[in-house]
């Protein structure tokens, strides 16, 4: 009886809620409409017709990723033309699941950086038939007709700056270890090919040599063990190459445990916050390689501008560019200054 | 009478076949990698990594042998670890806080799932499916999904922890042997005095076997089914501390999958998952099976796809290898 009382109020409740939100969307709508139609003519900037993006991204229990929820949602709310959702699925199912009921909400735009780009690619394109444009995030659909416009940023260069600067600091002389990130998506394949190709350019007559090379599922205790077997296989290894900050953590933390802190040094990927500091107070963390998660925020802009049927402002062409992309910086001691102002957590 | 004796002498002869597997893969590894595999430096190593999740499987061992089964302890160590890291705090520097806190509360989500199965009547999938989640997303919820560090507790000393830390259980020795190793051994030993040597480990073993027969027999089965969901939750909690203690923080993602590895251990160690037939040596051999399997293929630097489908294939290998009659 209770239970049936407790159940009817709290979906009273719920409705007054729904109402309220409601009629505060409409309100909104009334005062964002007005200056668009006063500034008849000049499309260019400022407040457009009002547009609602719905944004689907991987859950954020890793830092980076954490990183992107938190600069789309940040982006979305400087604009008051933007009626904006964040979804968040743990794995590529659900997220496709996700991303069909969000189509059938009928927004103006997508926003989606998906688990696995091939998995969501036939969702991706049913909303583009549907007439909903998307922009893709950094991992790429693997079909051309399943984004408007996407962002990205530059796996491969990441393991080409990686690659320059491990050669450059062992001056093409020692055994480098590469711990990967999760095995199978173009992420990892990218950030390790570009390392493997760069490292043969930059020394032609050999001398670094990949000693190992495992994934450590971008996860710091995956990449503690992997590391500790490592280190009890190869008795000389002067540099490891990790794909992930959140994840050299346990890496770190293995070659200290062993004591081999001193033998060696230690590059990461993303920009967090623990590595930024590690690299300013020298040591083992020597460099990590930008990637800037504040691509999603870029990504919100331009799903904002597709659905309001503008381009860049500063750029000539009227449609907004297929594809952006994002590049990545080497951080070091003596720049970390410079990007701390990126970093996350 | 009979068929009792039978099935303990086919569990004694998988035990042995299991322990033919264990060599079998160690002298791989000499052969394959002879400079670095067989070394105490590496067996020392191999021991450390299998503590972590061999404490789970000894726990795990009691609750399948109750035909039950514990899909969160993956999660309940990653909350577990956050709890006690937090509970800390920036500043802090106590271990016994963390070791305390961190046991506590994985003996707390334990005592949930207790309760969900033996008096919600929630089968143990079920009930421990939920806490799988439930225990993730608290773990990502207590500290806003950020690993606290926890490098702090080292009672004291930079370098090499002093006695007793946190840090000590991960990275400390007793003569040459790591403390985390000890806590293991104890733990199986334990585990098998228990299971094998007294009243409470008979009625686990029957509770699985026959339940409608345990009970007229007069075994309380519900409480004893309480008591195997509490002490994983306990065991869970012991196996965070080893885990935190060598990663040197406390991660909202660690522990993933790590219920699958236990099961495993347990199983191919030839534990029935039907319950009613459970062998401690079985799950330590097990334990040692995949950290042998792990280490030898990093060592070997094998490329993932290979290594996972090797993985599979020395697995069932070694189930077929035990006695047929054993199988099912």
């Amino acid at each position: 009886m209770s239970l049936m009382r407790l159940s009817l109020l709290l979906s009273m409740a719920a409705l007054l809620a729904f109402g309220a939100a409601a009629c505060g969307g409409g309100t909104k709508t009334v005062t964002e409409t007005a200056p668009a139609s006063a500034g008849n003519g000049s499309p260019a900037s400022g407040a457009g017709k009002e547009v609602s993006i719905i944004a689907s991204v991987p859950p954020t229990d890793h830092g980076w990723l954490g990183a992107i929820s938190k600069n789309a949602k940040a982006q979305a709310e400087k604009y008051d033309d933007v009626k904006f959702e964040l979804l968040q699925a743990a794995d590529a199912d659900s997220q496709a699941q996700q991303v069909e009921q969000a189509i059938a909400k009928k927004p103006d735009a997508l926003v989606i950086l998906p688990q696995d780009g091939a998995a969501l690619t036939p969702v991706a394109q049913k909303a583009e038939r549907a007439g909903i444009p998307v922009v893709n995030i950094d991992r790429l659909f693997t079909a051309p007709d399943a984004a408007t416009a996407t962002i990205l940023g530059d796996n491969y260069q990441i393991g080409v700056l990686a690659a320059g600067y491990i050669a450059d600091q062992l001056k093409c002389k020692g055994n480098v270890v590469e711990i990967q990130g999760l095995a199978g998506i173009s992420v990892t394949t990218d950030r390790s090919k570009g390392f493997k190709d760069e490292l043969k350019k930059q020394c032609p007559d050999g001398g670094v040599e990949i000693v190992a090379s495992q994934p450590g599922d971008f996860n710091p205790d995956t990449g503690l063990k992997v590391m500790e077997n490592i280190l009890q296989a190869e008795k000389q290894i002067d540099a490891v190459y990790t794909h992930d900050d959140d994840m050299a953590q346990g890496v770190v933390q293995a070659i200290r445990n062993a004591g081999r802190d001193q033998d060696m040094f230690l590059t990461g990927v993303g920009g967090s916050q623990d590595a930024m500091k590690q690299i300013a107070e020298g040591g083992l963390y020597r460099a990590t390689f930008l990637y800037n998660p504040n691509m999603a925020a870029s990504a919100v802009t331009m799903a904002r501008l597709i659905a309001q049927g503008q381009g860049f402002p500063e750029l000539v062409p009227p449609e907004v560019p297929r594809q952006l992309i994002v590049p990545a910086a080497v951080v070091t001691k003596e720049n970390v200054e410079k990007y701390e102002q990126y970093a996350f957590n | 009478m009979n068929a009792v004796l039978k099935r303990a002498k086919s569990l004694e002869s998988q035990e042995y076949a299991l322990a033919v597997v264990v060599v079998l893969l160690f002298v791989a590894g000499a052969i394959l990698k002879p400079d670095s595999f067989p070394t105490w430096a590496n067996i020392r190593n191999m021991l450390t990594q299998a503590s972590v999740v061999g404490v789970l499987a000894i726990g795990m061992t009691f609750v399948i042998a109750t035909a039950g089964i514990d899909l969160s302890v993956g999660s309940m160590v990653a909350a577990a670890g956050v709890f006690g890291g937090i509970l800390v705090g920036d500043d802090g520097t106590s271990s016994l806080l963390f070791i305390a806190g961190a046991i506590v509360f994985a003996t707390a989500l334990g005592t949930i799932n207790a309760t969900a199965i033996s008096y919600g009547r929630v089968v143990p999938f079920i009930a421990t499916l939920a806490m799988f989640s439930i225990g993730r997303g608290v773990a990502l919820l207590l500290n806003d999904k950020l690993p606290v560090s926890l490098l702090d507790l080292n009672g004291g000393s930079f370098g090499t922890p002093a006695v007793g830390s946190l840090l000590w259980f991960g990275n400390g020795r007793l003569l040459g042997i790591p403390v985390s190793v000890y806590v293991f051994l104890a733990i199986t030993i334990g585990g098998w005095i228990v299971l094998n040597r007294t009243r409470y480990g008979r009625y686990v073993v029957a509770v699985g076997g026959n339940r409608e027969a345990a009970r007229i027999a007069g075994v309380p089965v519900r409480r004893i089914i309480f008591s195997v969901y509490v002490l994983m939750g306990v065991l869970a909690g012991i196996s965070t501390v080893l885990l935190c203690a060598r990663l040197g923080s406390a991660s909202p993602v660690s522990g993933n999958l790590y219920e699958l590895d236990a099961i495993g251990a347990v199983v191919i160690g030839g534990t029935a998952l039907a319950g009613g037939r459970a062998t401690i040596v079985g799950t330590f051999l097990g334990v040692l099976t995949f950290a042998l399997i792990f280490s030898l293929m990093t060592q070997l630097n094998l490329s993932t796809e290979v290594q996972q489908v090797t993985k599979g294939a020395i697995v069932l290998a070694a189930v077929l290898l035990q006695r047929p009659e054993a199988r099912y």
